[in-house]
């Protein structure tokens, strides 16, 4: 979700690819991890730490590429995901390598019962993206967004009006890397266990369905997307419990070929996603060509 | 090292022709296609299908696997990439992920998990000093090698090449002097999946055939062609002579598990310092 | 707009698994039935193994069922893909703890599963059973609830190491997967040749690479008498294919489950001559002749379903130990299960249903199982395992030594 959000900061938004995202949640995730079990801080100040170091990896990771065409960009973003990938699989003195890292302290723990500490996780997470979603909402309606967007349609333009669409692109990025960061450390706190086979390239295609599906530049197609999203994943599990004529090893590729087929679906037939961005009533707004 | 070197050209063998094909099928269709390894995988197991479960000679299979690989990628570009062909790249290049997965599923969801190998013996090698190669390698080669030649002459020497050559510089200019670009489009795509096909029925003979194998070719693919710059036949194949030699020379300087990120690394670096490529005629900003 | 909050409430991304055990109803599964969830590799690395495995608790339920249940309750077993991939586990034993209220989690496979669900067992109560050989499993199973159906991965390292010596290699290298399970039985082989017939530091390779052959290169530099690779059947298939067109003449010596039946078609007669080595199942327990026929099997003498069996015993244990605690919750059922499997002196059965009838006409039992004896330690680890060296020959395994692993 809070991923979501990032990417859709980057793309929906400036029209920028980023395909590592799963790069920048590992980032966030193990200096999380590594910040609040092994350095010993608070977990609570090792999440923020693990954002904003996620933050400055993404500000060095645009300012390098950030001249590339957007389907360059995408190929170069993927590869940086599964290079931090590489990294945390092999650098075992830092991220104990295949075997994951093991967690051992929970963050918001005021000695609850397992059942209300995931209420009360569940709420400090439905709390942070509800924040993030202000704060997005606030970067696409100010003044700041219309320039994104004008980068985005079309930079030349943009460019010849006298925006530096580069140091725009580079906070936005930055802006959007902190997001998944955030995800990362959250994620790795909640579940006390991450190893790099959590971070495959495949997360960051999970989370780009949800944007897609929502509708880019829209961050309440966002949401919306990124429940349709989980509910296919999780939900295509208990087609599992009233099937019984497939195996379930049969029924592992079904869900995929359906995942797929799903987004092809929505991308053929509705381009600009379920809820697409709403028009703007400015005169100067441009129309997408 | 003088094996090294045979090793990586092994490899570049492999990744030319799929090579070739992701470059032709970027200029034509104007997104990066992903699904190239979708294509291999169904390419491979047409040609196993054919071979073991049915007992045709190896030769029949490999004939079965191009054409299977033709009939795939000429469908998929008709049902579901040309209907978007106004799209932004983008999201095309994310509809052929998506597409990856429904090919290399329905594959496991036939032919189930298990590695599986041609009715094949392997072969020990010729020892030449210190280098070991054998037969079926040089076979390999050579194969590359004719594809690469003949692509080129196809691009260069007859009238249908030079059409998509002119379609993939600007299809607007193409489509005003006359070229009937949807007949090059089915012609581009038969033929770069036909030779998917084949590259399949290399990758299966040089791996281990199974759901997965054209997923992993699929970034050293990529690197190769960007490498060489997109639309360059030659290019592709450098290219991929040059992804091969990195790789296996990373090994001696850095720890061998890293050995993926030298595609990507490849990658990043070109088109960061040289976005044309190698070989590649350097994009003109309208 | 009252939007905000019914959004929040569908989007929670894994969290919405939690949130449905607040709202669904528990009364969508009887209240009767005994809910049990499976969590078997059925794709990526584990997925030769989780077909049979899924099946094998399938059946095993289907006929404790059959036969009138346990505690004269149905099982209700509900069957999940955990991908080999410790993310869609989590998420997955999410949905089997909190919407299928389930009990038990059995058949998790790879290390990295069995670890990455364990907190969140932990925390539910719930009990698991595995076939993974991390030695991190004991360590970290700190509630006692984890079960496993596999012997740790330095042992059964060791005893291959050991049977290695005994044949006489002087010079070795060693490389493994990247993997937290082929690395530990690396390091376990490293341990018993010791430093001295080690020709180079051992290395590791990624799966999924579009070649193998540098890697392969280094591995044969300075002619080993033998070479140790630790590693999954389609990484290995590569890796062998190269290794013999390498026109390497050395002793290739891996574990059983990468020169499985699919490697052994894969590569026909070059197979020949591979040792390999693995913790068996009884060939001549009647446990494991039952679970041929039920799984349809020939027996051809080689070792088939190594997991499957394994899975067949996980079930089959811990309906006895429900039987026999009167009940399904964790700590009783827990003890039960050393009792109705460990120890002498007991009935001696080989299968779910004489172990039920026996209980119920009041006698103690040993559950002796189609994957290994199942005899536990206090940490919950099988006490030992047999493992076997095979060499291929003419496409076949011929066993060449045993080594009782105690």
């Amino acid at each position: 979700m809070i991923l979501a959000q990032g990417l859709n900061l980057q793309w929906g938004i400036t029209g920028m690819v980023n395909f590592g995202v799963a790069g920048f949640y590992a980032i966030g995730a193990y200096t999380g991890g590594i910040l609040s079990t092994r350095v010993g801080l608070p977990p609570e100040l090792a999440i923020v730490l693990a954002a904003a170091g996620a933050g400055v990896v993404g500000l060095i990771v645009s300012l390098l590429t950030m001249r590339l065409r957007e389907d360059y960009f995408a190929i170069v973003t993927l590869g940086f995901g599964e290079i931090v990938r590489l990294l945390a699989l092999n650098e075992d003195w830092l991220t104990e390598g295949p075997r994951g890292l093991k967690i051992s302290v929970r963050p918001f723990d005021f000695g609850l019962t397992n059942a209300s500490y995931a209420l009360v996780y569940l709420g400090a997470v439905a709390f942070t993206i509800l924040i993030i979603y202000v704060i997005c909402e606030r970067i696409r309606s100010s003044p700041y967004g219309r320039v994104l967007r004008a980068i985005r349609e079309d930079d030349v333009v943009a460019s010849v009006l006298g925006k530096n669409i580069v140091r725009f692109r580079v906070q936005v990025f930055a802006i959007g890397s902190i997001f998944m960061g955030l995800a990362g450390a959250l994620f790795a706190h909640y579940v006390q266990n991450i190893s790099p086979d959590t971070f495959m390239p495949m997360i960051a295609i999970f989370i780009w369905m949800s944007v897609i599906v929502g509708g880019y530049g829209n961050n309440r197609g966002l949401l919306l997307g990124a429940g349709i999203v989980m509910v296919i994943l999780e939900g295509s599990r208990f087609l599992g419990d009233f099937v019984s004529f497939v195996n379930s090893q049969q029924l592992a590729s079904i869900r995929i070929i359906l995942i797929g087929c799903i987004l092809m679906v929505v991308l053929r037939f509705k381009p600009r996603g379920l809820i697409p961005e709403p028009k703007f009533s400015s005169p100067f707004e441009r129309t997408p060509d | 090292m003088a094996q090294v070197i045979v090793n990586g050209i092994v490899s570049a063998a492999l990744i030319a022709p799929p090579a070739v094909a992701f470059s032709m099928l970027f200029g034509i269709l104007r997104f990066p296609n992903f699904a190239i390894g979708g294509y291999i995988t169904v390419g491979v197991f047409a040609a196993y299908a054919m071979n073991v479960p049915l007992a045709l000679p190896f030769w029949v299979a490999a004939l079965g696997a191009t054409l299977a690989g033709a009939v795939i990628v000429w469908i998929s570009d008709q049902i579901i990439f040309r209907p978007m062909r106004t799209s932004a790249p983008v999201t095309l290049l994310v509809v052929s992920i998506a597409l990856t997965f429904v090919l290399e599923h329905s594959v496991r969801l036939i032919f189930g998990p298990d590695v599986k190998g041609f009715n094949l013996p392997l072969e020990r090698p010729i020892t030449l000093g210190q280098i070991h190669i054998t037969r079926s390698q040089i076979h390999l080669i050579g194969t590359a090698l004719f594809i690469i030649v003949f692509t080129h002459l196809l691009l260069t020497r007859t009238r249908t090449g030079r059409a998509m050559r002119a379609m993939a510089d600007n299809p607007e200019l193409a489509e005003v002097r006359g070229i009937r670009s949807t007949l090059i489009r089915v012609v581009a795509t038969l033929y770069c999946g036909a030779l998917l096909g084949l590259s399949g029925v290399s990758a299966g003979f040089d791996l281990a055939i199974e759901p997965l194998l054209g997923w992993s070719l699929t970034i050293p693919i990529i690197a190769a062609a960007i490498l060489g710059g997109i639309g360059s036949v030659y290019g592709a194949m450098l290219g991929a002579v040059l992804v091969g030699l990195a790789e296996e020379f990373s090994t001696l300087i850095l720890p061998s598990s890293y050995k993926i990120a030298v595609g990507f690394g490849i990658i990043a670096m070109l088109l960061l310092l040289r976005p044309q490529g190698l070989l590649g005629q350097p994009e003109i900003k309208k | 707009m009252d939007f905000s909050t019914s959004r929040r409430r569908i989007l929670t991304g894994s969290a919405i698994a939690a949130l449905g055990s607040t709202l669904s109803p528990r009364l969508l599964y009887a209240n009767d039935a005994i809910s049990i969830g499976s969590l078997t590799p059925n794709t990526g690395g584990g997925a030769p193994y989780g077909g049979n495995m899924a099946a094998a608790i399938r059946r095993t339920v289907d006929q404790i069922n059959a036969s009138g249940g346990v505690l004269n309750r149905q099982i209700k077993l509900t069957q999940e893909d955990g991908e080999t991939n410790p993310e869609t586990a989590t998420r997955a034993a999410d949905k089997l703890i909190n919407v299928n209220q389930v009990i038990a989690i059995l058949g998790t496979w790879a290390s990295s599963v069995t670890l990455g669900i364990m907190p969140k067992c932990q925390s539910a109560n719930i009990i698991q059973m595995c076939t993974s050989s991390s030695d991190d499993i004991p360590i970290r199973d700190t509630k006692g609830l984890c079960f496993n159906f596999q012997i740790l991965n330095p042992v059964w390292g060791r005893a291959l190491g050991k049977m290695a010596i005994d044949r006489g290699f002087k010079q070795f290298k060693l490389m493994a997967l990247n993997n937290d399970f082929t690395r530990s039985i690396l390091t376990g082989f490293e341990e018993a040749i010791g430093p001295g017939r080690l020709l180079e530091k051992p290395f590791y390779y990624n799966a999924n690479q579009a070649s193998y052959k540098a890697e392969v290169s280094r591995l044969l530099e300075g002619n080993p008498d033998a070479v140790f690779i630790p590693a999954y059947v389609t990484d290995f298939t590569s890796v062998y294919k190269d290794i013999y067109r390498a026109g390497y003449k050395g002793q290739v010596i891996t574990v059983t489950f990468a020169a499985s039946e699919p490697f052994k078609k894969a590569v026909g007669a070059a197979a020949d001559g591979i040792l390999h080595g693995f913790p068996i199942p009884p060939l001549d327990s009647p446990a494991y002749k039952q679970y041929l026929q039920e799984a349809g099997l020939q027996d051809n003498g080689q070792i088939q379903h190594p997991y499957g069996t394994a899975c067949r015993d996980q079930i089959s244990v811990l309906a006895l130990a429900i039987e026999k605690a009167g009940t399904t919750e964790a700590e009783a059922v827990k003890r039960a299960i050393y009792d109705v499997s460990t120890g002498p002196g007991k009935k001696v059965v080989y299968n779910v249903l004489d172990g039920l009838k026996a209980l119920r006409a009041g006698e103690k039992i040993n559950y002796s199982g189609a994957g290994s004896a199942v005899e536990f330690d206090q940490n919950r680890q099988l006490i030992g395992r047999d493992i076997q060296l095979y060499q291929i020959r003419n496409g076949r395994d011929e066993i060449i030594a045993t080594l009782k692993v105690r």
